[in-house]
C-alpha cells in the first residue's frame, strides 16, 4: 500500500446551529469557570485554586469527623464543636484568598492582552460578558461557601443519634440559613473584587488592593466611629467585612458584636450596605467596559 | 464562490473621537470579493473596521453591512463577520485549540462542533502540530494565524482583517497573504486593511483609498494600475527617438536608452515609426503601470 498525505484539508463551510448570543454567554460562563480552576492552562494555574478547594473540602470532613468523635463528650461539658455558622468564619478566609484571586483573573486577563476586541466582534454584549462573568464567579464562590456545608450537613446527618433523614427533617432551615448567609459573603466581596479588577491591571495588585481594603477597612471604620463627630457611627458602617458577618448572625447564633451594631445598627442596615455595593459594582463596571468595547 | 453584489454600502458616513474627525462624510460601496482598504496610519481604517462591526456608532451617515445597519443590529451583522484585529489580542494562558475553539462557541457554535471546527481551522492556517500548545509560547507569525484562524473558525461571510501581515518576516508575509487570497473561495469576502500598498497590490481585486478621513479612491485594482503610458528601450539614439515622438505632441520622460511615452493615442505605431526614423532598434515595448504606491501619492497630491 502507497503512503498517502493530505497537504491541505481545505476548509468546511458551517451550516449546522448557531445558538447566537445565548451560546455567546454560555461560553463566556465556560470560559469563566476554565479560568478560575486553571483549566486548559499550564499546571501553575491550577496549584493556587484547588489548594484552597482541598483545604475546604478537608476541613469539611474534619469538622464532620470531630462531631462524630467528640461530639457527645462536648456537648456533656457544655461546650457545642463549631457547626453551620462558624464554619464560615473558616470557609470566609478561604474564600476571601480565593476571591482575591479569581475575580482578577476573570476580568483582567481578557482587558490587559486585548482578547476583548475579538470577544466585542462576536454576536456578545457588554452586559451578556459580563453577566457570564458574575454567573462564573458566584457559581465558584458560592461552591467554596456551600460545597462544604452540604458535606457538613450530610456528615451530621450520617453521625446523627435519631437517625439520617430524622437530622435533616430537624434542619430543615439551614437550606435557606446556609444559601442566604453565603449569598451575603459572595455579593459584598464580589462587587468589592470586580470594581478593583477593572481598574488595576496586574491581577496581583488588585488581589492585594482587595484584601487590603477588606482588612484596612475594618480597622479604620471603627476606630473613626468611636470618635466624637456627628455622624461619626455612620463611619461604622465602612467596616465592609462586618456586614455579611452580622447577616450570618442573625441567621445562627450571635458570636460577636461588630462596629456597626455597637454603633446602633441593625442587620437591615448591613443588607443595605451590601445592595448598595453590589448596584454601585454593576454601575461602574459596565460604564468601565462600554467604554473599552 | 462568494456572493455577488456590495458587502458594505456606506453612505454619508463622518465618524469623530471629539474634536478628531476620524472619517468625514464617506460614500463607499464595496462590492464582494477581496477589497484592500489602505491609506497612511491615521487615516481612518481602523475607525471605518470598528464602525463597521458596530462597535462605535456613525456620528452621521448610513452604514449597511451584509444588508444589515451595525448601529441598529449589532448582534446579526457580528454573527456574520469575522474580525483579526491588528493590535495583540490573544490570551497567553491557552492553547490556540482551545481559545480558537471558544471563539467558535462566541459565534453560537456549540461546544462539539466548535472544537472540531478549531482543529481544522487551525490545519489550514498551518497550525497543525503546533494547536495544542500555549499561545504564549508562539511566534509573531503564528499568533498572527491564530487571529486568522479566530476569525475564520465560524465561517463567517465577511471577515475584516486589520494588518494581517503586520509583524511578520518576508516569507511569514507571504504565506499570510497566500491565505487572505484563498478565502475568496472558501465563500468569505475579506476586506483587508493595510498600509503596505504592495500587499494589497497581491491580494485584492478592489482597493479603497482612504487619506484623512475621507475617500480617495475606490475601485478595480486592473483599472488603478494602467497608466496610459508605454514603457520603451531602444538600441541607440536615444535622444533622436525622443525628440521625433515630441514633435508629434507626445510627452517623453528619457533615462538613457529608456523612455517613457504617452499618454497618448497609438503610442506604439508612432514609437515604432520614430525608431525606424532614427535608424534604432527596439530593445522592448511594454504598456506602463503604476504600483499601487504610485497612485496613492499622486492621489493623495
Amino acid at each position: 500500500m502507497t503512503e498517502q498525505v493530505i497537504y491541505d484539508r481545505g476548509y468546511r463551510t458551517y451550516d449546522g446551529p448557531r445558538r447566537g448570543p445565548s451560546g455567546a454567554r454560555r461560553a463566556v460562563y465556560r470560559d469563566g469557570l476554565r479560568r478560575v480552576l486553571g483549566l486548559g492552562r499550564k499546571g501553575r494555574y491550577k496549584v493556587f485554586p484547588w489548594s484552597l478547594i482541598v483545604v475546604a473540602l478537608v476541613a469539611a470532613v474534619v469538622f464532620v469527623g470531630l462531631h462524630w468523635a467528640v461530639g457527645n463528650l462536648a456537648e456533656s461539658i457544655g461546650q457545642g464543636l463549631p457547626a453551620y455558622g462558624e464554619l464560615f468564619d473558616f470557609y470566609s478566609a478561604i474564600s476571601l484568598l480565593f476571591i482575591a484571586f479569581a475575580g482578577p483573573a476573570l476580568l483582567i486577563p481578557d482587558r490587559t492582552k486585548g482578547v476583548l476586541s475579538i470577544y466585542f466582534s462576536r454576536p456578545l454584549t457588554v452586559d451578556s460578558y459580563l453577566t457570564a462573568k458574575v454567573g462564573a464567579f458566584a457559581t465558584v464562590i458560592g461552591g467554596i461557601y456551600l460545597v462544604p456545608q452540604i458535606l457538613l450537613h450530610l456528615g451530621l446527618g450520617l453521625i446523627a443519634e435519631e437517625g439520617f433523614f430524622a437530622y435533616l427533617a430537624d434542619n430543615v432551615d439551614v437550606l435557606w440559613r446556609v444559601p442566604l448567609t453565603a449569598a451575603g459573603f459572595v455579593t459584598l466581596h464580589g462587587a468589592l473584587v470586580f470594581i478593583l479588577g477593572s481598574l488595576i491591571s496586574r491581577p496581583g495588585m488588585a488581589a492585594a488592593a482587595f484584601l487590603g481594603l477588606i482588612t484596612a477597612a475594618g480597622g479604620v471604620a471603627s476606630r473613626v466611629a468611636e470618635a466624637e463627630f456627628a455622624g461619626a457611627r455612620f463611619i461604622s458602617l465602612l467596616a465592609l467585612d462586618q456586614h455579611p458577618r452580622i447577616i450570618r448572625d442573625r441567621m445562627f447564633n450571635d458570636t460577636v458584636t461588630y462596629p456597626a451594631e455597637a454603633a446602633g445598627f441593625d442587620v437591615w442596615a448591613s443588607v443595605a450596605v451590601i445592595v448598595v455595593a453590589a448596584l454601585a459594582a454593576v454601575v461602574f463596571v459596565r460604564a468601565r467596559y462600554r467604554r473599552l468595547a | 464562490m462568494g456572493r455577488e453584489g456590495s458587502v458594505v454600502e456606506v453612505s454619508g458616513l463622518t465618524h469623530d473621537y471629539g474634536e478628531v474627525v476620524a472619517l468625514k462624510d464617506l460614500d463607499l460601496t464595496v462590492p464582494a470579493g477581496v477589497t484592500g482598504l489602505v491609506g497612511a496610519n491615521g487615516a481612518g481604517k481602523t475607525t471605518l473596521l470598528r464602525v463597521l462591526l458596530g462597535l462605535i456608532h456613525p456620528t452621521e451617515g448610513r452604514v449597511a453591512v451584509l444588508g444589515h445597519d451595525p448601529e441598529t443590529e449589532p448582534l446579526e451583522v457580528r454573527s456574520k463577520i469575522g474580525y483579526m484585529p491588528e493590535v495583540e489580542s490573544l490570551p497567553v494562558d491557552q492553547t490556540a485549540a482551545d481559545f480558537v475553539a471558544y471563539t467558535a462557541q462566541l459565534a453560537g457554535i456549540p461546544p462539539r462542533e466548535a472544537k472540531r471546527r478549531s482543529s481544522e481551522t487551525l490545519f489550514l492556517v498551518g497550525l497543525a502540530e503546533e494547536r495544542f500548545r500555549y499561545i504564549g509560547d508562539f511566534s509573531t507569525g503564528m499568533r498572527q494565524r491564530v487571529k486568522l484562524a479566530q476569525a475564520i473558525v465560524h465561517d463567517p461571510d465577511l471577515v475584516l482583517l486589520d494588518e494581517p501581515a503586520s509583524g511578520l518576516d518576508p516569507e511569514g508575509r507571504q504565506q499570510m497573504l497566500e491565505l487572505i487570497r484563498r478565502l475568496r473561495g472558501f465563500g468569505i469576502d475579506v476586506i483587508v486593511s493595510s498600509h503596505v500598498l504592495t500587499d494589497i497590490e497581491q491580494t485584492c481585486d478592489w482597493v479603497v483609498m482612504l487619506d484623512g478621513g475621507t475617500l480617495l479612491r475606490s475601485g478595480p485594482l486592473d483599472g488603478f494600475d494602467s497608466t496610459g503610458t508605454v514603457r520603451v528601450e531602444v538600441l541607440e539614439n536615444a535622444d533622436m527617438v525622443a525628440g521625433l515622438l515630441r514633435d508629434r505632441g507626445l510627452g517623453v520622460v528619457a533615462e538613457g536608452p529608456r523612455l517613457v511615452v504617452g499618454p497618448g493615442e497609438a503610442l506604439e505605431t508612432a514609437i515604432i515609426e520614430a525608431t525606424a526614423v532614427a535608424r534604432s532598434g527596439l530593445v522592448r515595448m511594454t504598456r506602463g503601470t503604476a504600483s499601487l504606491e504610485d497612485l496613492f501619492l499622486g492621489e493623495e497630491r
